[in-house]
């Protein structure tokens, strides 16, 4: 709507001063590069703010609100300042309630966009130039931090040790996400220059991430390890018992069966490689598959689940052969000059792989990084609980970090009682944001036209459509215009399929979904690609070509269709839907 | 030979001294070709240049215990190299070839008759550059339109100090050749330097003896742009692409490439920059027929005169010069080494075999993945 004045949802209804009841900020509590987390303030309605479903579902309890300082944060914008990525200083969020918008700080001015280009090449180049090397060192440095924390036996420790624990837990932490945000930005502009080339020499941008899928992840190791035991669990009669009931005591009921006992012993030690994850980035309040193995017995009764069986060699296979293909068909499509731009951009991109490295960052940073900080908060909150200081172990994830840090460092002003007597009031509010959740706006603040940040365009599909999309929108009441009946987005994997709608705006609702469901949602995280193995399509509010959904549905061999803005809110579960995952466009068919 | 040897005195033989590229468009010129009119600074003049404390503090830099290990830091190898960098640019010539390149250079301003006017190009001519599988190809510097002694004494410097980019001795540590981790860790590079006048071009490219994609040798490919041809080696544009059958001598297919930059001067500050090509260009071919004609039929020439081996050869058409006098030949490579050295410079080893596109002399490699998202995907002017 060119020439309309601005479209701006308002944010004042979530206009606070406090973060939650009892919180307040203290001015330069946080060193920030530039702006820890704070709620709304007016001020925000001049600018935009994308609720982030993809990573954060469920909302923030206080203490996570410190995990999440450090990684989208903090992470992102020292990881923007010493790459020098050159439109954008990072992202910077907000809370509604306790629910995560991401917004990204423009470079507004020449001088700084010149200054920075110059450093990103000085900084990019020989990274890229020996790409192995530079991320087998980061890696070997989680790595190594990991192993130091997995073996601490927090149990005999002292308050005072687990407290040191604890602050060791939140320094690996921080560090962890910047390099997570230092790799992320040079693969990101590693891939953008494929994408960018692919458009200028002919070919689609939208197939650039097909030419490089097909590696083998930390993440697509564990979904096979899953799918072997659900083999192993057919091969031993005990389907049923993964397929009925709750998951709270399926492995009780699974080891009282025939054989059943020799299955969860695999289990178990699939449990000991793969189960360091948490379900959710930066929450510590979510428990680890170590701790909890139900989304990986809901994953295994998935594909128990599936009527035709899934075969995950053959998906890989088709998936590798269509890769193949599809470089083969570009490789014809360009010539002369074109040919070497393009054989050395998906060198260079094969070497350093963005679609590879998203999963495997995955296991490596986002879902594990916090996973010392969660243990350490819940074994001092053990003991602090013993001592009669909170009431409960997780009233630990109703405290902020500053506070739990002063009253442990016995500040002055400083008390136990007085933060234990904020808990129910933390918990509530959590509980009453939690619900409100799946109804708040995708977007906040003002629509802008376009979005300069290249990353917020890729990973979290703010398109020009996407956009636009938005600006069309009514605030509160959905779509304009109630008979919708066809919503684009970005084409993510090729194929056509018609099915039944299901649409899941939280992760917790994801054993719900049936085989040969069409999957629609906010969003997809790695805790949602067990539902892949039975989906027959995949449509998502958000993202673009480097989003989760879009790199899974190629690997699975699904039709998906990202960064739709509306499907959620046009698609009722039940409906029958057309999805084309090549032209990007997902129909409501005649009932 | 001399210190700085004038384009006339330059013969073939003398890659050792020039490099490859000086020597051929020496002999080119002793042909009786149109070639830009120049002088080179030879690269034993150069090998000897550094003096005493700078060397020690190269070798320094390139030898201590951290950097010696094959793992060192990247961001730690980045900030030696410019260190090495600004070292190496911050040394002054010694007196002697200073003085030489200021009589060489008298005497080119007097040749082309523009005198103070004179505007050069200040181009790395490598010595080992054309004849390795990895040739350090696009590691090193060129300058255009450089103006007055001082300004050409600095470029020679720099030139030089390219060779010390983070770039390149990582290129080195992958590629081998004396590196940092090497026995002979101060001279990295056997470089010369060729000064050469610049060229007023109104349109530039190269010339293939053969198609490069299919190996046919009865046409000859002609690519170029509007303006220098930095924008067509560099691959910032898809350049207008003409196939003439060598044969008939007559244009095959002709097909105006999507050109949106061009290398041209910028008039504030006298220096070959991209900008945004002008609309009037945008879409109209950069040669006519004819001079497509006439280029395949001197690049034939060209590959006859050096045994039959297909070549590939830049040229450049001068403004407000009559044709055919407005062509000139810039450089010329034997088209096969470049085939051979695309393919085992290649990290995958994919492409081995199926590409036959030559690598721009002093430009960078086929698509440099940095450069292109500063230009393309986060659209930074100048890039």
């Amino acid at each position: 709507m060119p020439g309309d004045s601005p479209r701006v949802f308002p944010v004042d209804e979530f206009v606070k001063e406090e973060l939650y009841p009892g919180y307040r900020q203290a001015f330069g509590s946080q060193p920030f590069v530039a702006g820890p987390v704070r709620p709304f303030s007016s001020r925000d309605n001049e600018r935009y703010w994308l609720r982030d479903s993809l990573h954060f579902s469920e909302g923030m309890v206080p203490a996570s609100i410190a995990t999440l300082d450090d990684a989208q944060t903090w992470g992102a914008q020292l990881g923007a300042e010493i790459v020098g990525v050159p439109p954008t200083r990072g992202s910077v969020n907000r809370l509604a309630g306790t629910h995560v918008y991401i917004g990204t700080i423009d470079v507004d001015t020449q001088w700084q966009v010149q200054a920075r280009a110059a450093r990103f090449g000085a900084y990019v180049s020989p990274v890229l130039a020996d790409f192995g090397s530079y991320w087998t060192m980061r890696a070997g440095e989680l790595q190594a931090a990991y192993e130091h924390f997995d073996n601490l036996d927090l149990s005999v420790m002292t308050v005072p040790e687990l407290w040191a624990a604890l602050r060791d837990a939140y320094a690996f932490h921080r560090r962890a996400w910047f390099i997570h945000f230092e790799v992320m930005y040079v693969l990101t502009a590693n891939y953008l220059a494929f994408y960018a080339l692919a458009e200028e020499i002919g070919l689609s941008g939208s197939q650039v991430s097909s030419f490089l899928s097909g590696q083998q992840t930390f993440y697509s190791r564990t979904d096979e390890e899953l799918w072997r035991l659900a083999g192993l669990a057919k091969s031993l009669g005990l389907e049923a018992a993964l397929t009925t009931g709750s998951a709270s005591d399926m492995r009780a009921r699974v080891r009282a069966l025939p054989h059943g006992a020799s299955w969860t012993a695999s289990f178990d030690s699939f449990l000991a490689a793969y189960g360091q994850r948490l379900e959710e980035t930066c929450r510590i309040d979510t428990p680890s598959w170590a701790e909890d193995p139900s989304p990986a017995l809901y994953s295994i009764g998935a594909f128990l689940a599936k009527p035709a069986g899934f075969d995950f060699h053959a998906a890989r296979a088709a998936a590798v052969a269509e890769r193949d293909a599809q470089i083969e068909a570009a490789r014809r499509a360009v010539n002369g000059e074109n040919l070497a731009r393009f054989n050395a951009a998906l060198a260079s991109n094969q070497a350093a792989n963005f679609a590879w490295w998203n999963e495997e960052h995955n296991y490596l940073i986002d879902r594990r990084a916090a996973i010392p900080v969660r243990r350490a908060t819940l074994e001092l909150g053990a003991r602090l609980a013993a001592d009669g200081q909170i009431t409960d172990p997780t009233d630990m994830f109703y405290l902020f970090k500053p506070e739990l840090f002063a009253v442990m460092a016995q500040d002055a002003g400083a008390s136990w009682a007085e933060l234990r007597a904020m808990v129910p009031d933390r918990r509530a509010y959590f509980e009453y944001w939690r619900e409100r959740g799946p109804s708040l706006p995708p977007m906040l603040g003002t629509i802008p036209d376009t979005v300069p940040d290249p990353i917020m365009i890729e990973v979290f599909g703010l398109s020009g459509r996407f956009l636009e999309t938005m600006r069309g929108e009514t605030p509160a009441d959905g779509p304009a215009g109630a008979a919708v009946t066809e919503v684009r987005g970005f084409p993510a994997a090729k194929g056509v399929v018609e099915g039944v709608a299901r649409v899941i705006t939280t992760v917790g609702d994801l054993h719900l979904v049936e085989p040969g469901e069409i999957l629609v949602c906010g969003g997809t995280t790695t805790e949602w690609t067990p539902a892949f193995g039975i989906i027959a399509a995949c449509v998502c509010d958000t993202g673009g070509s480097l989003t989760h959904a879009a790199i899974v549905s190629r690997e699975y061999g699904i039709p998906c269709v990202v960064g739709t803005a509306i499907a959620t809110r046009v698609v009722k579960t039940g409906d029958r839907v057309r999805v084309d995952g090549r032209a990007g466009t997902v129909t409501v068919m005649a009932p | 030979m001399t210190d700085v040897v004038d384009l006339g005195d330059i013969r073939g033989a003398d890659a050792g001294q020039v490099g490859p590229k000086m020597a051929r468009l020496g002999q080119l010129a002793a042909d009786g070709w149109r070639v830009p009119d120049g002088y080179a600074v030879t690269a034993a003049a150069l090998d000897g240049w550094l003096p005493a404390p700078a060397r020690a503090e190269l070798a320094r830099l390139f030898t201590g215990p951290a950097t010696g290990h094959r793992d060192a830091g990247h961001r730690e190898l980045a900030e030696r190299a410019a260190r090495a960098r600004a070292l190496v640019e911050s040394q002054p010539l010694p007196a002697q070839l200073q003085d030489a390149v200021a009589a060489a250079h008298a005497r080119l301003a007097a040749r082309t008759g523009r005198q103070d006017a004179l505007r050069v190009a200040v181009r790395s001519s490598a010595v080992s550059e054309d004849g390795h599988a990895a040739s350090f190809a696009g590691q090193y510097e060129t300058y255009l339109g450089v103006s007055g002694v001082d300004d050409v004494l600095r470029h020679v410097r720099k030139c030089w100090a390219s060779g010390f980019s983070a770039h390149a001795l990582s290129y080195r540590r992958r590629f081998g050749g004396p590196g940092p981790a090497g026995t002979e860790p101060v001279r990295v590079h056997d470089l010369a330097v060729g000064v050469l006048e610049l060229v007023d071009a109104r349109s530039a490219g190269v010339a293939f003896t053969l198609d490069p994609v299919t190996g046919d040798r009865g046409v000859c490919v002609v690519e170029g742009n509007w303006g220098f041809g930095e924008s067509v080696v560099n691959g910032h544009v898809t350049p207008d692409h003409w196939t003439v059958d060598r044969a008939a001598g007559q244009v095959r297919t002709a097909r105006v490439g999507t050109k949106l930059t061009w290398a041209a001067v910028n008039p504030a500050s006298g220096r070959v920059g991209l900008s945004p090509l002008p609309d009037d260009l945008v879409g109209a071919a950069c040669l006519t027929d004819d001079e497509v004609r006439y280029i395949c039929e001197r690049a034939t020439a060209i590959e006859a005169a050096a045994g039959g081996v297909p070549q590939d050869v830049e040229w450049t058409v001068a403004r407000g010069l009559p044709f055919p006098d407005s062509v000139y030949f810039l450089q010329h490579r034997p088209e096969t080494t470049w085939s051979a050295s695309r393919g085992s410079s290649s990290e995958t080893g994919a492409e081995s075999g199926s590409v036959t596109i030559p690598a721009p002399a002093t430009g960078e490699p086929a698509f440099d993945p940095v450069r292109y998202a500063l230009r393309n995907v986060f659209k930074v002017p100048g890039t």
